[in-house]
């Protein structure tokens, strides 16, 4: 397993799904619909780069384009997905009976267990950016669940915030992982420490430009790492947002 | 008789769940065939990922399952 990587915006995968053709009935919305995907890790026609990273299979940053658009419903098993909202609004409807709108800062767990069926929609104009992450759960065919949660970024700046985990105010998941985020509005120097040796932090930054252990980081680029030793997060005057995702190996 | 334990495989698009010691009597896979023994043409039932990008995991079951091949 190596030991640390840099995976820079343009290197992500690629992916663009058309609400016609061969994705029409996997792609929701009108003719012009579209939904663009950049895979962090290998993910369905992206096969050249990372398969995951501990028990995270796939980090989606995903834009929803045109009224209407998004995934039709469709079923899931066992992956615990979660669903942050950067940009628009994601309405989410689900089989165990939730009708979610979203909104930037709101978040989900949906971790399909046993069986469950979603839809995720943009029903406004303007775009919708979602960053997807799905966990391997720690159990096989758990039932079904969702929960919700919100990153108020004008209330918590300025500190990491821990929005999936085991902490108070996250949403818990039946997984060995934490996703918290930053959110600097100036300066600031902060170290994230990881819960022990052996797990591992890959860090993706929403806007802005962070230094991280000294290498500098921009709009969508990101870093994962493995071991013990902290990570020195530099923001300098602009401002800055990163997502953590701290996992089991 | 093949003695090896049997295996659990996971679709890397959706989440679906081939046990090798359940088959899937559903999509006419009987209980004891082994992943290697299913053509590679053949793809996940529920959203069509090819069979190359199911991934073995070493997960356990929740308590309580499974209760049978079809819980969805």
């Amino acid at each position: 397993m190596e030991n640390s990587f840099v995976l820079r915006a343009l290197e992500r995968g690629y992916d663009k799904l058309l609400s016609t053709g061969q994705t029409s009935s996997y792609v929701a919305g009108h003719p012009e619909a579209t939904i663009t995907r950049h895979s962090s890790f290998d993910f369905g026609p992206y096969q050249s780069g990372r398969n995951g990273f501990g028990r995270v299979r796939v980090f989606g940053d995903e834009v929803f384009r045109g009224l209407g658009c998004g995934y039709n419903m469709h079923p899931h098993h066992n992956f615990i997905i979660c669903a942050f909202v950067l940009e628009g609004q994601l309405t989410t409807i689900n089989t165990i009976g939730n009708i979610d709108q979203l909104g930037p800062g709101d978040y989900y767990a949906f971790s399909a267990g046993s069986g469950g069926k979603h839809c995720e929609l943009n029903l406004r104009s303007e775009d919708a950016n979602i960053l997807y992450v799905w966990i391997l759960p720690d159990q096989l065919l758990l039932p079904p669940s969702y929960a919700r949660g919100r990153f108020d970024a004008a209330h918590t700046s300025n500190r990491l915030v821990t929005l999936v985990g085991d902490a108070d105010g996250a949403v818990r998941v039946s997984q060995d992982v934490k996703i918290s985020r930053l959110s600097a509005d100036r300066g600031i120097t902060c170290t994230y420490r990881p819960n022990s040796s052996a797990h591992g932090v890959y860090a993706f930054v929403i806007d802005g430009k962070v230094s991280i252990n000294d290498v500098t980081f921009g709009r969508r680029d990101s870093l994962g790492v493995w071991g013990p030793a902290p990570l020195t997060v530099n923001i300098d005057t602009e401002d800055a947002d990163v997502l953590f995702v701290e996992t089991a190996p | 008789m093949n003695s090896e334990l049997f295996k659990r495989w996971m679709c890397l698009g959706c989440g679906f769940l081939y046990d090798e010691a359940l088959g899937s009597a559903e999509h006419g896979l009987a209980p004891g065939t082994r992943w290697a023994d299913i053509p590679e043409s053949w793809v996940c039932p529920d959203c069509g990922t090819p069979k190359h990008l199911f991934e073995m995991v070493e997960i356990p079951y929740a308590p309580g399952q499974p209760v049978s091949q079809q819980t969805a």
